[in-house]
């Protein structure tokens, strides 16, 4: 979607400038080709006269693509257009309705090169004064154009017209049309000697952006009221004083919107290095790193960064040290940015030249990036710490687990077992000395009781060692697994490898996680072999259950896999499924010795 | 057995209550029940102390409760006694049978709950009391029934397979022809048969018989 908007822009823009600049050929060229021979101005002044235009189009081009707004474009746009040459009147002479409105425009432009260095490089206005001014050239223009339509017979300039009536005209007063026009040039004057003047005051404050390139706009200012002043006081000077004041003129005009656009592009330029320092923050960077980024990136060596110390409620810089309550002096030159979180917590404070207070946007990046980088940060850390927090906990239930299982059998052995057997027990001697006293029916009752006694016992042994595997309390691997491996219906070779013994957590869930599997090698696979390996090898204890069964076992079969993997899981191991379908399953589980479980 | 004088036999369980019915049916059955203590490590001290023929203890035993009374016979066997030990376990785990077979002779793994069968538990008393080794049948149940692929078993008749499972148990060919009913000399037939069918050496010792049985049954 935006893609094709972006293009209709693009287009559309191409197009009014092609059309500015194929007006004010035409009306340059007309306008020299319709004056007579003799009183046509030189060449080269026409040339310096068409140039200013199209430098204004030019420039109007490239403040659209730089933005920030499309006003300081549309001005140049509208500068390019109203910049009449005189000799366009002869073009028109003709044309009653036509030339006292054009003839009230004519020094429309002047209001452009005037108003232009208020909207930079915001491409707005920021003050009550830039409105006023504003303000005061409109109105100036219009009180211009009125006088000049209502009140012109023909152009003063050239003298010798041979206009057509003005149908407007409701007085023939030149002279309150000379004092119009005279007053319209020195408001104008006024005015861009006024803006000039707050430029250079901010330029010299250094709150102008990009003060090498926009020191031109004053400048140019004032080179062009002050050739505007040199035409008012020397009514009758020389033609080559005047060639030179208008070459002057037409340069300085020129200028300001070169130096405007290049002002903006250097600004911009700038942001792209924010750019950079976003880049840097995604990437991470310490504290220390990014002071020295900021610094780069607002070409400013003085920049400092107070980090917020939330225990002690202050800010310091990277190494720690508090903020510097500077001398005043100090304050004088340099502005304090602070940086907080979106929830209104206290992140930084960026001291950095006063130049750059002006810069909002250049600042507003810089600040974002810095929130952004501390944001992640702390979103990263707390992350980490909830997986830490999660992990633990759940190594922590598994623990307990195993734990319970243990107890319960030892309870089952020590409480219930040994009384069952010593149950058993009396009851024998019971039914020995019902035999001696030849009660025979009692005897034969007691004797049945205790079968059924310990057929009991017999289920509660398979049921405590289901629970936990005394074996591998007292055995380890290297006994409990041949042990499982035998009690699987399904053939199974045994190779195990594990010298000594390993933390109980990861022998019971090497045990646990091959009686599963061997369960499902029995219930699912089909198999009729099954391969068992057991191996520690560089800290990590590799299980394998292999079988030549069906296959196609997966996490998500519900095959009790999904069991095996949260158990191996939780002690921090990996478990690979390899279950071609009709080509037996791999199950390769691998669970680290030292690690997470290292007590 | 010996008809000279009674046995004399130490007794070593925790559980008080196993230990006075244990000694209540040794008696029963003319045994003199000399000494009753509640660790591997008292049991020691009262062989060390001499006068003892046999041993009958619990394997799970204070501190740890997982193979004391095991750890207790190699310890006794590593000082040099030849007294007959008994072990008793919750559990039929034939890795702990084979460890007891490993011992040497003299020595039985029994199933808690033979207990209420004097004479079993009498009988197996005497047998390591004489050096004779005692296996529960259960023992050799769970071997037997392990699967294994390649099963040597398999070549043995039904018949060769009863005698095995006594001979693991710690029969002698005489008590396993009283046992199934045979004449002795078929008894015997049957073991050379089996031993030969196994690639088991025959050997005079009953213990070291046993225990070749098991390791085959265990290994298979």
């Amino acid at each position: 979607m935006m893609a094709p908007g972006r293009r209709g822009r693009i287009l559309r823009r191409t197009i009014i400038i092609a059309a500015v600049v194929a007006l004010t050929l035409t009306m340059e060229i007309s306008g020299f080709v319709a004056t007579p021979e003799e009183l046509r101005p030189e060449v080269s002044y026409v040339t310096l006269h068409t140039m200013v235009a199209l430098v204004y189009a030019a420039c109007a081009g490239v403040a659209w693509s730089l933005g920030p707004t499309p006003v300081p474009a549309r001005m140049m746009v509208a500068f390019a257009v109203l910049w009449i040459p005189v000799t366009f009147f002869r073009v028109i002479e003709d044309i009653g309705w036509l030339w006292p409105l054009v003839y009230g425009a004519h020094l429309w432009w002047a209001a452009v090169p005037t108003l232009l260095p208020l909207v930079y490089p915001r491409g707005r206005l920021s003050g009550r004064i830039d409105r006023w001014l504003v303000g005061i050239v409109i109105g100036a223009s219009l009180v211009f154009f009125l006088g000049a339509v209502l009140l012109l017979t023909g152009p003063p300039n050239p003298e010798r017209c041979d206009c057509a009536p003005n149908p407007y005209q409701i007085a023939d007063a030149p002279e309150v049309f000379a004092a119009i026009n005279l007053g319209y040039r020195y408001i104008g004057a006024l005015v861009a000697l006024v803006i000039a003047g707050r430029l250079l005051v901010g330029w010299v404050r250094g709150s102008i952006p990009a003060r090498a390139v926009a020191f031109l706009m004053p400048l140019a200012l004032v080179a062009w009221t002050a050739t505007l002043a040199a035409y008012a006081v020397t009514e009758s000077v020389s033609a080559t004083a005047d060639n030179v004041l208008d070459t002057v003129s037409l340069i300085a005009i020129a200028s300001i919107p070169v130096s405007f656009v290049a002002g903006v592009g250097h600004t911009r330029n700038m942001r792209s290095r924010v750019a950079d320092l976003m880049r840097i923050t995604r990437e991470g960077a310490d504290r220390g790193l990014w002071a020295e980024s900021l610094a780069r990136t607002l070409r400013d060596a003085s920049v400092r960064v107070y980090w917020w110390d939330e225990e002690r409620g202050r800010y310091a810089d990277a190494a720690g040290e508090p903020i510097e309550q500077g001398p005043a002096e100090r304050r004088e030159r340099h502005d304090l940015l602070p940086v907080s979180s979106p929830t209104g917590m206290p992140i930084a404070l960026i001291r950095h030249d006063k130049v750059l207070t002006d810069n909002m946007r250049l600042l507003d990046g810089v600040s974002s990036a810095l929130r952004l980088s501390v944001d992640n940060g702390r979103l990263r850390s707390e992350i980490e710490r909830t997986l830490e927090q999660v992990r633990q906990s759940r190594q922590r239930i598994v623990e307990a687990g195993v734990e319970a299982r243990r107890r319960i059998e030892r309870d089952l052995h020590d409480g219930a077992q040994q009384h069952l057997v010593s149950l058993g027990m009396r009851l024998r001697l019971a039914a020995n000395a019902a035999r001696d006293t030849d009660e025979v029916a009692l005897a034969t009752e007691l004797e049945g009781t205790i079968q059924m006694l310990n057929m009991a016992l017999r289920e509660l042994r398979e049921l405590a060692h289901g629970i936990h595997p005394s074996l591998l309390s007292s055995g380890g691997l290297a006994l409990a697994v041949p042990e499982v491996a035998g009690r699987c219906p399904v053939p199974v070779e045994v190779d195990v490898q594990a010298e000594g013994r390993l933390p109980e957590l990861i022998e019971s869930t090497a045990y646990f996680v091959l009686a599963e599997a061997l369960a499902n090698v029995a219930k699912h696979s089909g198999a009729t072999r099954g391969w068992v390996r057991a191996y520690v090898v560089d800290e990590e204890l590799e299980l394998v259950v292999r079988d030549n069964g069906s296959g196609g076992a997966s996490l998500d079969g519900g095959t009790g896999m999904l069991g095996i993997a949260d158990r191996v899981d939780a002690v921090g191991g990996t478990l690979d499924i390899e279950s071609p379908r009709g080509a037996g399953t791999t199950l390769t589980a691998r669970i680290p010795l030292g690690g997470p479980l290292a007590e | 057995m010996n008809d000279a004088r009674p046995l004399r036999v130490a007794i070593a369980d925790d559980a008080m209550l196993l230990r006075e019915g244990i000694a209540k049916v040794l008696e029963g059955g003319g045994i003199d029940v000399v000494a009753s203590v509640g660790t591997g490590d008292e049991l020691l001290e009262v062989v060390r102390g001499g006068g003892i023929d046999a041993a009958v203890l619990d394997i799970r035993m204070p501190p740890s409760y997982r193979d004391e009374g095991i750890v207790a016979l190699e310890a006794m066997r590593a000082e040099g006694s030849t007294i007959g030990v008994l072990l008793l376990s919750m559990y039929a785990t034939p890795e702990y049978a084979l460890r007891v077979m490993g011992a040497g002779s003299g020595t039985g793994y029994l199933l808690k709950e033979r207990v209420s069968e004097p004479q079993t538990l009498v009988r197996a008393v005497e047998t390591v009391a004489s050096g004779g080794s005692v296996v529960d049948p259960e023992v050799v149940e769970q071997l037997v029934k392990r699967t294994r692929a390649d099963d040597p078993l398999s070549r043995l008749t039904e018949r060769e397979r009863s005698v095995l499972e006594l001979m693991a148990q710690g029969y002698s060919n005489g008590g396993i022809a009283q046992t199934l009913f045979l004449g002795l000399k078929t008894v015997e037939t049957h073991v050379r048969s089996i031993l030969q069918k196994l690639d088991l050496e025959e050997s005079p010792e009953h213990h070291r018989r046993v225990l070749a049985v098991l390791t085959l049954l265990g290994e298979r």
